[in-house]
């Protein structure tokens, strides 16, 4: 079984004072293992970031505990940056300076013994050769993206916190950056906490997810498992006529319906009911041309949660 | 305390100041250009009240660029990764803040000395002034004291950046200018009035020009005004520390350090 290589435990980080002041995160607990990559989600103003920022240790929690590789982080603190990283979206590294130049500083800051050779061995790795003397302000979003990602390699962290490392990026250059992290977590057995507002990514590399809201937990599982815990499917049929019988079935069904025009409905039903709902309309007549069933996604979810209803997600 | 972080920060200051022509000009051409400025007011002043007292304001202006560029280079140089969106990558590497204002204060150091040099080698060339006539010890103690004093100077406004993020960043290189009369830079301290007077020698570079003023006449070693300055700039460094480091903690704990990028 692989180990814990971070734990949270009652995590809490208030603002402003004891009384009347608004409390960010709540005291979460959660746990990140070996190789794992535990996505980190929730509407703007969850608390993902602040809990970031506590993680990096550049805002004190209030009250509770961080842990990295079984060492208390706030005791241990620079043994434990040594030996995790951070890339962001919104987190950039110095314009002014060349690409080189840059990772030159980094590499120093992070007392790597021969900079020179692991600078030139990512440059190769990120295919980043040509670009090395150019200043990171020149550089294209992917590029820096890209430098960004050496940046938080050159230390060969254990663990790295990613920060929505795909805003903003084009759907071209999110997908070469999604396969580099998949690269990466296979080459280098990293350990990734990873936000991101983007949900079909989440479901692409995420192992497990954490859903926050107004400042709690309210979901934790894998995704296809919070997904599964949507009851409701959605069933578009496509139907040539009969439309007066098949209102009339689903209202003796109680389903839940609406039509769109004369020849298609829309069915919100028990994922379970479906095959049993096509070879009941079937045996009415009714001549079904198309048939599309749009399963629970991770946005669904996270619809859920934004719109205030996390409580459905709650397992009991 | 790691030789290889210290070592990271002294080279990115030194790549971003290759890279900024604002730089450049904040910490060498503006201030050369101010003692050539003050220079030609030597010349004129010398006419009118002879060459020692004409001096006071030449050598005043060269010493004075010590503080300026020192502090300056504290508490401008976090500004430029402020506005770079760098700052958090530095902080979360293990660098501890003592390393990190230790090198900002070597580097402000040495671009002090360089410029002083420079500024120095311009006074010899264009107003047959050398600064040496002070005497190597007296100029070492100057410039020890007054860098010291820019270092205390420079993370009090660190700190208050940190606390209260960029809406106050012209303090950075705003605020030593607001001093300046009160440290009796170009003049003795003996003209402003009475209360100004007592405020003055609160201060250690007060001290350091008082003995600069003296060395012009006599090149004997100030002993007794580098001491007085040398206590007050412990004084001063102790308070300076405490302020930055409850500035620092406040900062994390009210989430404005994470805030700083916007």
């Amino acid at each position: 079984m692989s180990m814990s290589v971070l734990s949270v435990s009652r995590l809490t980080k208030r603002f402003g004072p004891p009384t009347g002041g608004f409390t960010a995160v709540n005291e979460i607990s959660f746990e990140m293992k070996e190789g794992e990559v535990l996505g980190l989600l929730g509407p703007n103003g969850a608390g993902k970031t602040t809990t970031i920022q506590m993680l990096l240790g550049i805002t004190t929690p209030t009250e509770g505990t961080i842990t990295y590789f079984g060492r208390d982080f706030f005791r241990n603190k620079p043994d434990c940056l040594q030996r995790i990283n951070y890339t962001s979206a919104f987190n950039t590294l110095q314009g002014r300076t060349t690409v080189w130049e840059n990772l030159l500083v980094f590499s120093n800051l992070y007392q790597i013994s021969d900079p020179e050779k692991k600078i030139m061995e990512l440059i190769e790795y990120f295919e980043m050769s040509d670009l090395l003397h150019k200043r990171y302000w020149d550089l294209s979003a992917g590029q820096r993206t890209r430098t960004n990602f050496m940046k938080a390699l050159l230390n060969d962290p254990q663990i790295i916190l990613m920060d929505e490392p795909t805003a903003s990026l084009d759907p071209d250059i999110a997908d070469k950056t999604l396969t580099l992290i998949e690269q990466l977590r296979k080459d280098r057995k990293l350990s990734i906490l990873f936000t991101s507002h983007n949900m079909p990514e989440v479901t692409r590399i995420c192992d497990r997810v954490i859903f926050l809201d107004h400042g709690k937990i309210v979901a934790h599982d894998t995704p296809l498992g919070l997904t599964k815990r949507f009851q409701s499917a959605e069933l578009k049929l496509t139907f040539d006529e009969k439309k007066d019988a098949i209102e009339e079935y689903l209202k003796k069904e109680k389903q839940a319906f609406r039509f769109d025009g004369g020849h298609v409905v829309y069915i919100t039903t028990q994922e379970t009911d479906i095959p049993k709902l096509i070879f009941d309309l079937k045996g009415l007549g009714m001549w079904i041309t198309d048939i599309e069933v749009k399963k629970p996604t991770l946005e669904d979810v996270f619809l859920k949660i934004a719109r205030g209803k996390s409580h459905v997600f709650q397992k009991n | 305390m790691s030789f290889k972080r210290i070592k990271a920060i002294l080279m990115h200051e030194f790549f971003i100041t290759k890279h900024s022509y604002e730089v450049i000009n904040d910490i060498g051409i503006y201030p050369l250009w101010s003692i050539i400025v003050f220079g030609y007011l030597t010349i004129y002043l010398a006419g009118v009240t002879g060459s020692v007292i004409a001096h006071y304001v030449l050598v005043g202006m060269i010493l004075w660029q010590i503080i300026n560029i020192t502090q300056y280079s504290i508490a401008v140089g976090v500004l430029w990764d402020v506005w770079s969106r760098n700052l958090t990558n530095i902080f979360i590497s293990p660098i501890s803040y003592t390393e990190y204002l230790l090198s900002y204060t070597i580097s402000g150091a040495i671009k002090a000395f360089i410029v002083i040099v420079l500024g120095s080698f311009l006074s010899l060339l264009i107003f047959k002034f050398n600064i040496l006539s002070l005497g190597i010890v007296n100029l070492t103690l100057y410039f020890l004291n007054l860098a010291f004093f820019a270092f205390s100077f420079g993370i009090i406004i660190l700190g208050l950046v940190f606390r209260f993020g960029t809406k106050i960043q012209a303090f950075a290189w705003g605020l030593i200018t607001f001093f300046q009369p009160l440290m009796a830079v170009i003049y003795p301290v003996s003209i402003l009035p009475k209360p100004l007077q007592t405020l003055a020698y609160l201060f250690p570079p007060t001290y350091v020009f008082e003995a600069t003023r003296a060395s012009l006449s006599d090149p004997k070693i100030q002993w007794s005004y580098s001491v007085i300055a040398f206590f007050l700039n412990i004084v001063f460094c102790i308070f300076a520390i405490a302020f930055f480091n409850f500035m620092f903690k406040k900062s994390k704990e009210v989430g404005q350090f994470a805030k700083l990028e916007g």
